[in-house]
């Protein structure tokens, strides 16, 4: 069975409706864009007034794992674009397959940074709830974290939501849900995780690689 | 108005699977410059894998190169605005010096 799109009376063809919801996703990202803007822009202030403080702060996390978790986050942007070439291609098997395989990066990624988390709690890392950090320095060491803890906290927060969605996709796509000619969804769907992977790709320089080589 | 009504473009797999190669590369080469002692330029080396990295993403990952021209614009616009947002607010803090009063 193959699904069969239905066209909105707006539209002139399936092409012009697809192409008004990219477009509509795309503004959707903008805002996310500008969502994690503001947190950079802070984070830029803050590190442009305290250099030092943010490269030892910087120093404190967990580079190693940040870079697996980039890897991973990398590799199912990669899967998740294969998904969506699967589907045009009628393989509803191999697209449920690589979607699983998208949510499975996406928890792992999650799991890792919780690991992260829990390392950071055992070394009273944590601005207002327990840090006990010390010398002259201390104040702005805890500003960095608390602008990690915010964006890092939100990007995983769209890592979950992403996760779930693909989840739900992948059930539907295993169902029959999509096609060569209905496969909206899935497209916006690998959009907004792409950005997602975007918004990392920016937030593991500047967490966790300053102030590295000193 | 004119748009193409021909069938989906299909990427080749091979596509994807070079520019995650790339991608990784890329994180290589930013893990790596950071542990090097190159002062100003290992937040500049970072930054411009970073935004490599995000222009790959875009054009293959996110179909950008197939895209119409007003999706490119408007897939543009965000970031616009948000080098507006950190360029206007550093124009501010990194030209700030103190007064001192004039008694």
């Amino acid at each position: 069975m193959s699904a069969v799109v239905a066209v909105e009376q707006q539209y002139d063809d399936p092409v012009q409706q697809r192409e008004a919801a990219t477009l509509g996703m795309w503004v959707f990202l903008a805002t996310e864009i500008l969502f994690f803007g503001v947190l950079f822009a802070s984070y830029t202030i803050c590190r442009v007034l305290h250099p030092i403080g943010f490269a030892i702060a910087s120093r404190r996390t967990d580079m190693p794992l940040g870079t697996i978790e980039t890897a991973v986050l990398l590799t199912s942007s990669s899967l998740i674009a294969l998904a969506v070439r699967a589907i045009k291609l009628d393989n509803r098997r191999l697209a449920t397959w690589l979607l699983t395989g998208t949510a499975a990066l996406g928890v792992s990624f999650l799991v890792m940074h919780g690991f992260e988390y829990f390392h950071e709690y055992r070394e009273h890392l944590i601005p207002g709830i327990d840090f006990m950090q010390s010398g002259p320095q201390a104040p702005a060491i805890e500003l960095f974290f608390c602008l990690y803890y915010f964006i890092t906290g939100f990007h995983s927060l769209h890592v979950f939501i992403g996760v779930s969605v693909i989840l739900v996709l992948a059930l539907r796509v295993a169902r029959g849900s999509f096609g060569p000619q209905r496969h909206t969804t899935l497209e916006l769907t690998a959009l907004y995780w792409h950005l997602v992977d975007i918004v990392w790709i920016f937030v593991y320089p500047l967490i966790y690689l300053i102030g590295r080589s000193g | 108005m004119s748009r193409s009504r021909g069938p989906e473009h299909i990427v080749p797999v091979h596509r994807f699977l070079w520019v995650l190669a790339a991608l990784l590369a890329l994180l290589a080469i930013s893990a790596g410059s950071a542990l090097l002692k190159l002062g100003a330029w290992n937040p500049i080396i970072n930054l411009a894998v970073s935004v490599t990295k995000t222009l790959l993403v875009m054009a293959v990952f996110m179909h950008e190169t197939e895209a119409r021209q007003l999706t490119r614009l408007v897939s543009a616009l965000g970031f616009i605005w948000l080098s507006m947002l950190i360029g206007l607010a550093l124009a501010d803090f990194l030209t700030r010096s103190p007064l001192p009063p004039p008694w």
